[in-house]
């Protein structure tokens, strides 16, 4: 390439203090280089602590204390940027670098007016000021793709969406027509209907306006659509780097094969996610007896274990002295059945009331209307407690969140067994040695039964809440995104881990996500809401393939694609 | 006995991180321990027990002081106008203090938590009745409330014990609500819920240890609060009976004596209670800091 450079970071280690009185010390960044020429895309991919935000932050100098630059430079065209002063870098800072939030809802200041905040970006960058800033706003917008920007610059951040927030940090970022704008995550809080515009915007400004962007993200989908070349970073380590095509179809290093490998594709269906696991040290078959040992009053034939009828959910927001009475419909008049053994999949954008339905099958929240049929019975006309709870303790779910799934108070082992021992269904033991079989079932060390949830990861902690629905022998399993807040990696084990549950114990899954491509790789049947609608219902291959509803049509083609 | 050894190295532990590093904390915590220490052993270490009327004579009244008795042992502090020790006054006054005060905060704390939990748990009519009682008290002096408790109930150890719990539990309450609530969003409460476990299991094992952190970090600062409380009123004349002195009632005795020079009887209690609220201050502002991530994170640069 005959561009000239425009940033360049060699050799950058960036670490942080820790350990007893900061005696040791953990590398953030390891000797990682980059080099970006104008107006050039790129990207950096790697999963949580892989240190790709720190490396936005090191060219902007807003590392968070105690972390320090320990060694490398950074110039940008052939300014050195380690080691300038605080005032040195606020002339850098919006001026020449531009920087995008993950989450722009938060990025923007609530209580500030649109036209304020990029009015101030403005005059703070540039020597514009009253009415051409204005005029100048009003174009930036425009650029950004906001509609009647005018009357967008007279509100506040939470009268519009995400998607236009985002575009609204664009505008700010570009307000000085920086040479370089590194955007974190800019897409990771948005819808992806939403998404997909919003990085169509991007490169078009990358275009205009001769920007480069470093495009800080963990999608593969996202690099593959909008990257030219990548790094891949590990552990604060560099990994790989090259043209994007190349680097993500014909990895060579192992660790971005084993990524490549669990990205979850749309499409074709695998029968799992191809990674080289590690065989499990530990000694299963307890688990697995434990398991099998339900009671088999029930044939397991294809019979309809769940269904669901013309189920309804209002949200009352009660009268106060302030406002009147506020009723939402999350969930209207849905229906749909679950046979034995099979993985039903529910794929909406946030608010679509997926995890609702859920919600009211278990009977976290109160059914509105309709009627909710489990293994041929409604669970509102079993009135007798104890049956009742015999009935609902064979329905279970996997949370969304590993961090607030467990009590934060009681051992892995306690946590997984403490409903069981509360139930008397087993004496206090046995539980301890239940719990060490369950957690070797999902690929946890027997011995980590004592250490608290906080000792944990976020994939391992996801594990424990598994182990804890699986010990009450369930028949059907309720997961809630149950990977939406893990690394790809850890997602495509943990869906490994379930298809092998559901096909050593005929388990039945309700699966909830907003990811099309995870639906794909786990579903059989699958449902696509919209606004508390169900929109379209039918087998995986149709949907994927076949899309009936327009809605459908046009999440499939947002979705970014990446085809290895 | 192992048992409590090993309670008491985890104690060790957990105060450790939030004391190293803090010389003036440590300070604290040692004089408030010193405290205790002496109010407990009272009857042990003081040089006479200053209300049995078989020790006492006449003769030693209002000596200043280093003065010798009439039994020939020296009065370090001076004595009172019956001739009472001070120092051992003082050291029997620290020891009803601490006792109203511990008492109060234990048991207002409890009634706080219990009630909170309740609130949040049950929400609708309960929660509605619990937290409109704490408004209700709330925008009521505490001090006000207190004497019109004692003028209601009479005086007397009990009763301004239960005046002082009517001051702390509504705080406790509403603080222990407001954290309930913030986990009760938390999905292992769900988790708790799927598994139909009875709601008195999930207040107790769930709710209670998850999110009694913010109500443990004011309690020293109420204990100190009750202290200075008790004392206002025992110094009013509505607190502790007469026969059982507590240090606001002492410094009350010396009151009269103060303008005729006689200034050890009323100074020497009010340093001591000066001192221990200082001393649990002190500790009280540490653990809340400990306890701020935000001033947590100044803390560590």
């Amino acid at each position: 390439m005959s561009k000239t450079p425009l940033l360049k970071i060699k050799d950058l280690t960036v670490t942080y203090p820790c350990g007893p009185e900061g005696k040791d010390e953990f590398k953030a960044l390891d000797r990682v280089s980059i080099n970006l020429s104008t107006s050039q895309i790129i990207g950096i991919v790697g999963e949580s602590g892989a240190g790709k935000s720190t490396i936005g932050k090191a060219v902007l100098g807003l590392l968070d204390p105690p972390a320090k630059v320990v060694s490398g430079d950074i110039t940008l065209l052939d300014k050195p940027l380690i080691g300038l002063s605080e005032e040195q870098y606020t002339s850098i800072r919006g001026e020449e670098v531009g920087y995008i939030y993950q989450n722009p809802m938060t990025a923007l200041n609530p209580v500030l007016t649109i036209g304020e905040q990029v009015i101030e970006a403005i005059e703070a960058n540039t020597s514009m000021r009253g009415k051409s800033a204005y005029k100048h706003a009003i174009g930036l917008l425009e650029q950004s793709d906001v509609s009647f920007a005018e009357d967008r610059l007279k509100k506040y951040p939470h009268q519009l969406s995400g998607g236009l927030c985002q575009r609204i940090v664009f505008a700010i970022a570009i307000a000085a027509k920086p040479k370089l704008i590194i955007a974190d995550e800019p897409t990771t809080a948005l819808d992806v209907t939403v998404q997909q515009s919003v990085l169509q915007t991007l490169i078009k400004l990358s275009k205009q306006e001769q920007v480069a962007i470093i495009l800080i993200t963990h999608d593969i989908g996202v690099v593959a659509e909008t990257c030219d070349y990548v790094y891949v970073l590990k552990n604060g380590k560099h990994v790989e780097q090259g043209v994007t095509s190349s680097v993500l179809q014909r990895p060579t290093q192992d660790y971005t094969k084993a990524l490549m490998a669990s990205v979850p594709l749309i499409e074709k269906r695998l029968h799992r996610f191809a990674l080289n696991q590690q065989d499990n040290a530990e000694d299963t078959s307890a688990g697995l007896q434990y398991l099998r040992a339900k009671e088999k009053s029930e044939t397991l034939t294809k019979d309809p274990i769940l269904e669901v009828c013309n189920l309804s959910k209002v949200f009352i927001t009660p009268s106060s002295m302030f406002k009147p009475k506020d009723l939402f419909t999350a969930v209207n008049n849905v229906s749909f059945t679950v046979n034995r053994g099979e993985t039903v999949g529910i794929v909406g954008e946030s608010g679509s009331g997926k995890s609702t339905i859920g919600r009211m099958i278990l009977g976290l929240e109160d059914i509105t209307e309709g009627s909710v049929i489990y293994r041929g019975k409604d669970l509102k006309s079993i009135i007798d407690n104890k049956e009742r709870q015999k009935h609902c303790l064979s329905m279970q779910c996997i949370f969304q969140d590993p961090y607030s799934s467990l009590n934060p108070r009681m051992s892995a082992g306690e946590n997984i067994t403490y409903g069981l021992k509360a139930h008397k269904l087993i004496d206090g033991n046995k539980a301890k040695s239940l719990a060490q079989d369950l957690m070797s079932l999902v690929g946890l060390k027997k011995q980590d039964a004592d250490k608290l949830p906080h000792a944990f990861s976020g994939g391992e902690r996801q594990r424990i809440g598994i182990a804890r629905a699986l010990s009450y022998r369930p028949d059907f399993i309720f997961c809630d995104e149950p990977t939406s807040a893990l690394d790809v990696s850890v997602q495509a084990s943990l869906l490994n881990l379930l298809k092998d549950l559901q096909e050593q114990f005929s388990l039945t899954l309700l699966f909830v996500s907003h990811d099309l491509a995870v639906i794909r790789q786990m579903c059989d049947q699958v449902i696509v809401m919209k606004d508390g609608e169900s929109m379209e219902m039918n087998t995986n291959e149709n949907i994927f393939k076949q899309p009936k509803s327009p809605y459908t049509q046009s999440l499939l083609s947002a979705m970014p694609v990446f085809n290895p | 006995m192992s048992k409590f050894i090993e309670k008491l190295s985890i104690l060790g532990e957990t105060l450790k991180p939030i004391f190293s590093g803090h010389p003036i904390a440590i300070a604290g915590l040692i004089g408030f321990i010193l405290f205790v220490f002496i109010a407990v052993f009272a009857p042990w270490i003081a040089p006479q027990n200053p209300y049995d009327l078989m020790v006492l004579d006449i003769m030693d009244g209002l000596l200043p002081p280093l003065s010798k008795l009439g039994n020939g042992t020296t009065a370090w502090l001076g004595t009172d106008a019956v001739g009472r020790d001070i120092l051992s006054t003082v050291m029997y006054g620290l020891r009803l203090s601490l006792f109203v005060a511990f008492m109060a905060v234990a048991i207002g704390t409890s009634i706080g938590v219990v009630l909170g939990l309740l609130a949040a748990l049950k929400g609708g009519w309960v929660e509605s009745v619990i937290m409109r009682a704490v408004d209700l008290k709330v925008s009521f002096p505490g001090i006000l409330l207190a004497l019109m408790m004692l003028a209601i109930l009479g005086t007397g150890v009990d009763k301004i014990i239960y005046a002082l719990i009517i001051g702390v539990w509504a705080s406790k309450a509403r603080l222990t609500r407001s954290s309930a609530l913030s986990e009760m969003k938390k999905e292992y409460i769900d988790a708790a819920e799927i598994s139909g476990l009875p709601r008195w299991r999930i207040m107790l094992h769930f709710l209670l240890p998850n999110s009694i952190a913010p109500v443990l970090v004011m309690v020293p600062m109420s204990l100190s609060g009750c202290i200075g409380a008790e004392a206002t009123l025992s110094f009013l004349g509505v607190g502790v009976p007469i026969t059982e002195p507590s240090l606001g009632l002492l410094i009350a005795n010396g009151n009269d004596y103060l303008l005729s020079g006689k200034w050890w009887i009323s100074i020497f209690p009010g340093t001591v209670l000066v001192l221990l609220v200082l001393c649990i201050n002190v500790v009280a502002d540490r653990v809340r800091e400990h306890n701020n991530p935000y001033l947590k994170s100044q803390d560590q640069q």
